[in-house]
């Protein structure tokens, strides 16, 4: 290029820069009216629907004060309150509760807009995302997915209002395990969030233990040192393992915000980096927050500060509680549960409720008379009970806990609830530095002590009941559930959608939701709190919540269809019906023979080689009923469109991963039996196969694990079951 | 003709004893070893799936590594994106392909010495079809002439791009394939005498294309409407006086006249889904299949399991893939909407091909006119060795096979004697990867990136077992003493120097 060229090509790139580089107009013009002085939620509710509709359009959405000149699709955000465009339909707008939101067609001059409102900034986010879900989005667990033939654009004949028959929808997150959410980093949570958010839960609850890294505290000279994910185990993932494509090279599982980090100090930050994002993105996305924690159980550490306490025996030993010594008021374990507290409260000032977990194995029972004595006396319980009426009623009960057990947390329930009262009564401690009240609400209080929740409950408290380990077992125990007085006080339920026990395989259980959520509008309680480990399954049952909350007409069947016919088009429903009944049959069988079937810890498959001396007859049927479910899940798969699967394929492999589940479990029960009777041809056959058959289904799942989740049950049956017999396999062939 | 040598010719380091086996093909030895100079001092192709003529054999002697991993005798690596279609090699460069952000295909070239990267296109990938996992939408493995890069990918067609600067040379489209079972498209091309030849099997308008090489024009177009989908790619036999193209598809090996895609003869003896590929050594095309479910079932018993959603044991219009609606009218014969027991007889399928599942190894003499199968068809064998997926490698005088689990057997090509059957090389897992060989060794992939290395030769002996570091789906090229690796996200170079 020579020289006099140069400033006609500087002018010519300098055009190029000044000009707009506009989008290329395939979709429609769309307006979106909101006004500028709306409150921050409002504004962003209006991107959010600009959002959606360009995905399911690609519509070009102007957003603006003023109502558009030109005739196009128009929406406008907020309520007469806060949406100076909406002034004119003021006297005809309903009254709408704070979490009350619609979608109505109202004429504002000469033409007719979509009105997408609320009774506060959050229920108008919620009402964008109704518009998102009736024009066919769906938000899944993951993330969005849009129908390739959305329903047409249309802002007329609309008049929908929504209003919650549920109003406390509470999703759990973080807890224990590397199958769970303990194994998210932030940017995973947030999605997580974000897609929450849409389908309308208002509060996360951040579930922590002590040994975790999220919060520090220091009593007595005393530091936290303890920072353990996942019980303190190490997962690696190196080698010839199975599904070792999800791990991208790691040698190590990890949760990714914790990755390398070894120190005190540095996880500790991480920790509550990542705890305290979780609550400010679910503020920012109008939801309240809350941080559970066990106020009796402290990092071993502390031993030395508390003389006589007891070692935790969980999984692990990482943990103290009160022992015979201390009694429910003494004021060294006070303090110390207070110093706890306070660490929390100080790293988390933006904390909504603090949700206070009555322990799960109490052991601290030698103190119940007197301090149900003291607790009936403070509550001014009259008639009082005798507390051996209520043993003998946790000893009778048909819940998981009862007999020895239920006694043992009855009695453990009632010592801590005298040490809570007395916690509680200090007016300063649950004061956050941001200037208000921290809510508490008590965990997992024994139902026996149901009845008299309202008086026994520090005022301004709530609760948060729990029933029983699955969702099926729970609703059986309906009865109990109804000696709750619910309506006397802020109550929720801990709904588990999928659990522990039953660990790695698929779960699902809608049916028993629905059961319980009609117990729950009938007993005035104000809500639920969602109890699961891996969210891949749960898409289901979350959207059944979702839709159910506001709408007490909706059924499993009318859920799934909701769900399902938008994404993955007509004839797949019929299938996925059997999917989930495949599903919720399997876990049934389970949940009745053997609850803690595949709990995810170090004996998860080797108890099923080591022991017995046969094989169940249910094993067979559980694996048919995953069989079948996978080919109805592939039959689905076969018909629904490319968005839909999305939700079809991962049912279908993760089924396949069940199938070959039980398949190994099934060959490595024989291949135990001949071992332990010498018959070695066969041990090694049946080795083989369960090796096999465990490499299949972790392939499986690894095919189309998206979650840290599923990253999580692969490290885990790698590190317990595959890599260990895999080196038995081979050392049998070097013999 | 094309010749590699023989497992006897080039020893592994830890090759076992065969006197037998050595005193038996020392002839053919010789024959190598008279060759070899040939050889010397040109760079080595791998122009295509499995090298030349999809044999999968290296025609150097230079040293192949027996040990190494991702961290370990690496010459060189590049990050090229997620990709399951073979690296190719010509002329000191390495091609690759590459399907990245779930919208854009990638063909790149690196220097084959260093790895450097030569150049890198992108491509839009428009809207893309279903395919089944672990199918990519860049599966198809490109082929060169040297000059010149085709790469194929469904919804662009064929394109050729300069080999030395990675500029656009010409674009063909061709029809979109569609798959009952949404397997989608994995069919790969490959160059003959100034022809790119593409066979796309579908269930829709199968078909074998020849493409001009200089300009992409249509030589002509052959329609194979008696196939159902596969991806066998096409392979030269020259037997009998005469050059064919030989594809194997549902039922039936053809052989096809290069000059104008004219059918020339077909050998009766394969089975429904046909997607490994046939070799071919002196004259006599080898192949290896592995077709689910038995001899009876045909299309209908898949189009019954997985298309008949409402499982009623009929097939409806709505039931039916989009694509293939236009064709339910022709299977519905009473036209009522339904397909029923006898009508699924044929839907879809030619009805005098009607053949169904098992396993077979076969060796058919090349060459021939018409129906050969009663002529040709040299031995062939039914157990349940071979893979669905995974082609069978020739090399010397012996046939090897792996499967799912890293299940291997070997026979004698001469007549399909046993060498050994149903074998573990010691890694588990799936199997995508096609085998190997050179420098008298077996390279063996599994999908879980671990490669196996055994010796050539009449008994299984593993050598080494290696560890890429992630999964791998693609067969490995190799030219000149090294291993082009192309794992789901990287390719490496592997080699002693």
């Amino acid at each position: 290029m020579t020289r006099r060229w140069l400033p006609l090509f500087a002018f010519g790139a300098g055009l190029c820069l000044a000009t707009p580089v506009l989008p290329a107009a395939e979709g429609p013009a769309v307006s979106i009216v909101i006004d500028p002085q709306a409150p921050p939620l409002e504004q962003f509710a209006a991107r959010e629907l600009a959002g959606l509709l360009e995905s399911l359009y690609k519509a070009q959405a102007t957003l603006g004060p003023q109502l558009p000149t030109q005739p196009e699709p128009t929406f406008v955000i907020g309520s007469p309150a806060t949406n100076r465009a909406l002034a004119a339909v003021a006297t005809t707008w309903p009254k709408l509760s704070d979490q009350g939101h619609l979608l109505r067609s109202v004429r504002l001059g000469d033409r007719e807009v979509l009105a997408v409102g609320g009774g506060s900034p959050v229920a108008t986010l919620w009402a964008a995302y109704e518009v998102g879900h009736q024009l066919g989005a769906r938000y899944l667990l993951h993330g969005d997915v849009f129908p390739a033939e959305p329903s047409p654009l249309t802002t007329a004949n609309f008049d929908l209002i929504f209003e919650p028959t549920l109003r406390l929808r509470t999703w759990r997150t973080v807890n224990d395990f590397p199958i769970g959410p303990e194994s998210w980093g932030l940017a995973e949570q947030k999605q997580m969030l974000r897609q929450l958010a849409k389908l309308k839960y208002n509060r996360i609850l951040v579930s922590i233990y002590p040994w975790q890294p999220f919060l520090h505290f220091e009593f007595k000279g005393v530091a936290k040192q303890t920072s353990l994910l996942w019980f303190g185990k190490t997962y690696r993932v190196d080698g010839d393992i199975a599904g070792r494509g999800v791990f991208k090279g790691a040698k190590v599982f990890e949760n990714p915000d914790f990755a390398g980090l070894t120190d005190y100090q540095a996880r500790r930050e991480a920790g509550e980096r990542l705890v305290g994002g979780i609550l400010d993105t679910a503020h920012e996305l109008g939801m309240t927050t809350g941080l559970l924690l066990s106020p009796l159980e402290f990092p071993r550490e502390f031993a030395p500060n508390l003389p006589g306490a007891e070692a935790v025996h969980q999984l692990a030993s990482l943990t103290i509680g009160p022992g015979a010594q201390q009694r429910p008021g003494d004021e060294t374990l006070q303090q110390l549960a207070k110093a706890q507290l306070r660490g929390a409260l100080d790293a988390y000032p933006q904390l909504d409720a603090l949700y206070l977990t009555l322990p799960e194995f109490p052991g601290w029972s030698t103190h119940a008379p007197e301090a149900w004595d003291r607790l009936a006396t403070r509550s001014k319980l009259s008639p009082k009970p005798r507390l051996e009426e209520l043993v003998q009623a946790a000893r009778q009960r048909t819940v998981t806990v009862s007999g020895d057990r239920g006694e043992a947390a009855l009695r453990g329930n009632v010592a801590a609830l005298d040490f809570l009262q007395t916690l509680l009564a200090d007016p300063a401690l649950l004061r956050s530095s941001r200037g208000h009240t921290v809510q508490p609400v008590l965990v997992s209080v024994d139902p026996a002590l149901f009845p008299l929740l309202p008086q026994l409950v520090p005022g301004g408290a709530g609760t948060l009941a729990f029933l029983d380990y699955t969702a099926r077992k729970s609703a059986a125990q309906r009865e109990l559930l109804r000696t709750l007085p619910a309506s006397q006080l802020d109550s929720s339920l801990i709904l588990t959608l999928a659990d522990d026990n039953v660990g790695v395989l698929p779960q699902s259980s809608v049916p028993a939701l629905h059961e319980q959520l009609g117990e729950l509008r009938a007993g005035g309680f104000a809500g639920f709190s969602t109890r699961y480990w891996m969210p891949g399954d749960l898409d289901y049952s979350a959207y059944y919540l979702s839709r159910a909350a506001f709408d007490a007409e909706v059924t499993p069947a009318t859920a799934l269809s909701g769900l399902v016919t938008p994404l993955c088009g007509a004839g797949a429903v019929d299938r996925l019906k059997l999917v989930f009944a495949s599903i919720e049959e399997a876990t049934a069988l389970i949940e009745q023979h053997d609850l803690g079937f595949a709990f995810p810890v170090a004996s998860i498959l080797r108890k099923h080689y080591e022991g017995g001396d046969s094989v169940p007859e249910w094993w067979g049927q559980v694996g048919q009923l995953y069989l079948r479910g996978m080919n109805e899940a592939y039959r689905a798969n076969q018909r629904s469109t490319l968005e839909g699967r999305t939700l079809t394929l991962y049912l279908a492999r993760r089924l396949d991963f069940a199938f070959n589940y039980m398949n190994c479990v099934e060959a490595l029960r024989k291949a135990g039996i001949a071992k332990r009777a010498g018959d070695a041809e066969t041990h090694a056959a049946q080795l083989q196969t369960a090796v096999e058959a465990l490499h299949d289904a972790l392939n499986a799942q690894a095919a189309v694990a998206r979650s840290n989740s599923d990253r999580g049950v692969i490290a885990v049956l790698n590190q317990y079951a595959y890599r260990p017999l895999k080196q038995e396999l081979e050392a049998l062939d070097q013999e | 003709m094309l010749f590699e040598p023989t497992w006897a010719s080039s020893p592994a380091r830890h090759r076992p004893n065969r006197p037998s086996w050595f005193s038996q093909f020392l002839p053919g030895l010789a024959v190598t070893l008279a060759l070899l100079p040939l050889n010397r001092g040109k760079a080595e192709e791998w122009p295509q799936f499995r090298g030349p003529n999809a044999s999968g054999v290296s025609s150097s002697t230079t040293p192949l590594p027996t040990e190494f991993s991702f961290e370990n005798k690496v010459l060189w690596r590049a990050q090229v994106g997620d990709g399951v279609a073979c690296p190719i090699v010509s002329r000191g460069r390495v091609f690759v392909t590459a399907f990245v952000g779930g919208k854009t295909f990638v063909v790149s070239a690196h220097g084959a010495a260093d790895g450097k990267l030569l150049w890198r296109r992108e491509f839009d990938a428009g809207k893309l079809p279903r395919i089944t996992p672990p199918n990519s939408h860049a599966s198809s493995t490109p082929a060169t002439d040297g000059e010149r890069v085709f790469c194929y990918f469904s919804t662009l067609g064929m394109l050729a791009l300069n080999a030395e600067s990675g500029a656009d040379l010409w674009k063909t489209p061709l029809p979109q394939p569609a798959y009952l079972m949404d397997w989608g498209a994995a069919s790969s091309p490959i160059v003959y005498d100034g022809q790119v030849i593409f066979c796309q099997d579908d269930d829709l308008a199968p078909r074998l294309v020849s493409l001009d090489a200089r300009t992409g024009e249509q030589n002509w177009q052959t329609a194979r409407p008696d196939m159902l989908a596969g991806y066998a790619v096409p392979v030269i036999c020259e037997a009998e006086g005469q050059v064919d193209i030989v594809i194997s598809g549902s039922g039936k090996l053809k052989g096809y006249n290069p000059t104008n895609g004219s059918e020339r003869w077909t050998c009766n003896t394969l089975l429904r889904t046909m997607m490994t590929s046939p070799v071919v050594k002196d004259g006599v095309v080898y192949i290896s299949c592995q077709s689910y479910g038995d001899e009876k079932r045909t299309l209908k018993f898949a189009l019954l399991e997985w298309l008949d959603t409402d499982q009623d044991g009929e097939l409806t219009l709505e039931e039916t893939p989009a694509e293939f609606r236009p064709r339910f009218g022709t299977s519905d014969r009473d036209g009522n909407g339904r397909l029923q027991e006898a009508e699924l007889d044929t839907a879809f399928q030619s009805p005098d091909n009607m053949v169904g599942g098992g396993a077979t190894i076969q060796a058919v003499r090349g060459g021939g006119q018409g129906d050969i199968t009663a002529t040709h068809l040299l031995w062939n064998l039914k157990n349940t060795s071979p893979s669905n997926m995974v082609s069978p490698l020739v090399v010397g005088r012996q046939l090897f096979i792996v499967k799912r689990g890293g299940i291997s057997s070997s026979f004698d090509i001469e007549k399909g004697d046993t060498l050994w059957k149903m074998s573990r090389i010691g890694n588990l897992g799936d199997y995508y990867s096609s085998p190997v060989a050179g420098d008298g060794k077996i390279y063996v992939t599994g999908e879980n990136g671990f490669i196996t290395v055994l010796a050539q030769g009449p008994k299984l002996e593993v050598l080494a077992k290696n560890d890429m570091g992630e999964p791998c789906v693609a067969t490995p090229a190799i030219a000149d003493g090294r291993l082009y690796i192309r794992t789901r996200e990287q390719i490496f170079c592997v080699g002693d120097r």
